[in-house]
């Protein structure tokens, strides 16, 4: 089958909508935390709305490609076999966890994914603050081995649909902590506003799409800690709501860098080092982040002599 | 779990793999079905429903509080950001809305936005020497957005060291 008989998230809308209305209902009522900010909001759905647009640009390159992939697939992955969605639900998972690891830890890919971090809040608005330029970027590239193994086009958009839909609810404050089965198999809200944190310990964590076991098996794990409130954005957060600014903004400053690049060992670094690489290191990456702050806190720990 | 018969062989009931164009017959009909009324029918709703729901957002009144700058508050914030600069000296704007630390080298400014707050650092020497006018202080700041601030800054007189 090439083309889905459904989109999960064009079904889901209207439970986007109503569950955005119960946050900010329960959040007015005081019944749950739910901080909103007009403008943000506003920037954060204004993205979701428009990101089919962009992705026109390569809707039948990326279609095709799957296609092509699947008519030369090794094995037949039959649409209505359970099994087959059981096997699709874990290695889309994982391809999900390769992806989104990728796309934080590779500026070229970065570029593309900073504008859903670039809230300073974590609403389910914020959820919707989808990527223009993710396709363009290419990260299609990393479905393709599921329709060469055999799973059809139309399958790999399905599970790539129920994994967006599942993380939609997962962007939020109102959820506390789930029961401990369920946080120890999935991605939850807890999970994820660590994921969403600008706090030092918290950078590059939590990489799950709906299963949380990825990360621990791939040492990204990091649960909420009590003591240390996530604060959500970037390490330099965005001073704008332009939604253009929001979508662009990485990929203007990497121009600017490239401009400045005196070697292709510093366009190659601007381009798939780490967010934060510089020739001379004076910038700030995840990984420094992390080291000068655990360096505090060990310093912090030793007494004074 | 089965092995293609061939490479190249249709799928069963599903359209032809061997559109004329070099895409798949349903890629052409999808890429056909593309037009401006089909984006502006499903843009416009949804467009509608965006704009409905950041207005109950305001309505909600569900902004975080941010009272004006005192530099208690100032120097707590960049402590976020810069948590190991040393501040010399801050300044805040009479409003509140912003404030301007030197810290060695560095500048470190922070203003509000929004209900939140953001900080950007520059060379000292750039902050020091940047403009005046009309009691507001003309400063270019890095990253892409915004290039330019102009707090009203109480009390400023930079001395660069």
């Amino acid at each position: 089958m090439l083309e889905a008989p459904f989109d999960p998230v064009k079904l889901a809308v209207p439970f986007f909508i109503l569950a955005i209305l119960l946050e900010i209902g329960l959040g007015r009522l005081r019944l749950a935390k739910a901080e909103y900010e007009a403008r943000d909001t506003l920037a954060s759905l204004g993205m979701g709305l428009l990101r089919g647009v962009p992705a026109l640009l390569t809707a039948g390159l990326v279609f095709a490609a799957t296609v092509w992939a699947w008519e030369h697939r090794i094995f037949t992955v039959p649409f209505t076999a359970w099994w087959g969605w059981v096997a699709i639900f874990f290695l889309e998972d994982l391809t999900y966890y390769a992806f989104h690891r990728l796309s934080h830890e590779r500026r070229f890919w970065w570029a593309a994914h900073v504008n859903h971090h670039s809230s300073q809040h974590y609403n389910l608005s914020t959820a919707l603050r989808q990527t223009w330029t993710g396709s363009l970027a290419g990260t299609w590239l990393l479905w393709l081995p599921l329709a060469f193994l055999g799973f059809s086009p139309a399958q790999i958009a399905i599970q790539q649909g129920i994994s967006l839909v599942y993380q939609f609810w997962i962007h939020t404050e109102a959820v506390g902590r789930m029961p401990a089965w369920f946080e120890a198999v999935f991605n939850t809200p807890s999970h994820h506003r660590v994921h969403h944190a600008r706090n030092p310990q918290y950078l590059d964590r939590n990489y799950a799409g709906i299963l949380i076991i990825w990360d621990k098996m791939f040492s990204t794990f990091q649960a909420e800690l009590d003591e240390e409130k996530p604060r959500y954005g970037l390490i330099r957060n965005l001073g704008s709501f332009n939604i253009l600014t929001v979508a662009f903004h990485e990929w203007i400053a990497i121009a600017r860098d490239l401009a400045s690049a005196r070697s292709l060992r510093e366009v190659g670094g601007y381009l798939f080092g780490p967010p934060g690489w510089s020739p001379d290191g004076s910038r700030e990456t995840s990984e420094s982040l992390r080291a000068r702050w655990a360096a505090r806190e060990a310093a912090a720990r030793t007494p004074a002599e | 779990m089965t092995a293609p018969r061939s490479r190249r062989r249709q799928a069963g009931g599903t359209p032809s793999l061997d559109h004329p164009a070099g895409l798949p017959e349903s890629a052409a009909r999808r890429t056909a079905a593309i037009s401006l009324p089909t984006i502006l029918t499903g843009l416009i709703p949804s467009g509608i429903a965006v704009l409905v729901l950041a207005g109950l957002a305001a309505l909600a009144r569900l902004a975080r509080p941010t009272p004006p700058l005192d530099e208690a508050a100032a120097r707590g914030l960049l402590a976020d950001d810069f948590p190991e600069a040393q501040i010399d000296r801050i300044w805040l704007a009479a409003d509140g809305s912003a404030a301007l630390a030197r810290s060695g080298p560095r500048a470190l400014y922070l203003f509000r936005l929004g209900d939140a707050w953001v900080a950007r650092d520059l060379a000292w020497a750039e902050a020091a020497s940047a403009p005046v006018r009309e009691g507001r202080l003309y400063l270019r700041l890095p990253g892409v957005s915004p290039r330019l601030a102009r707090p009203a800054l109480a009390g400023w007189v930079p001395e660069i060291a």
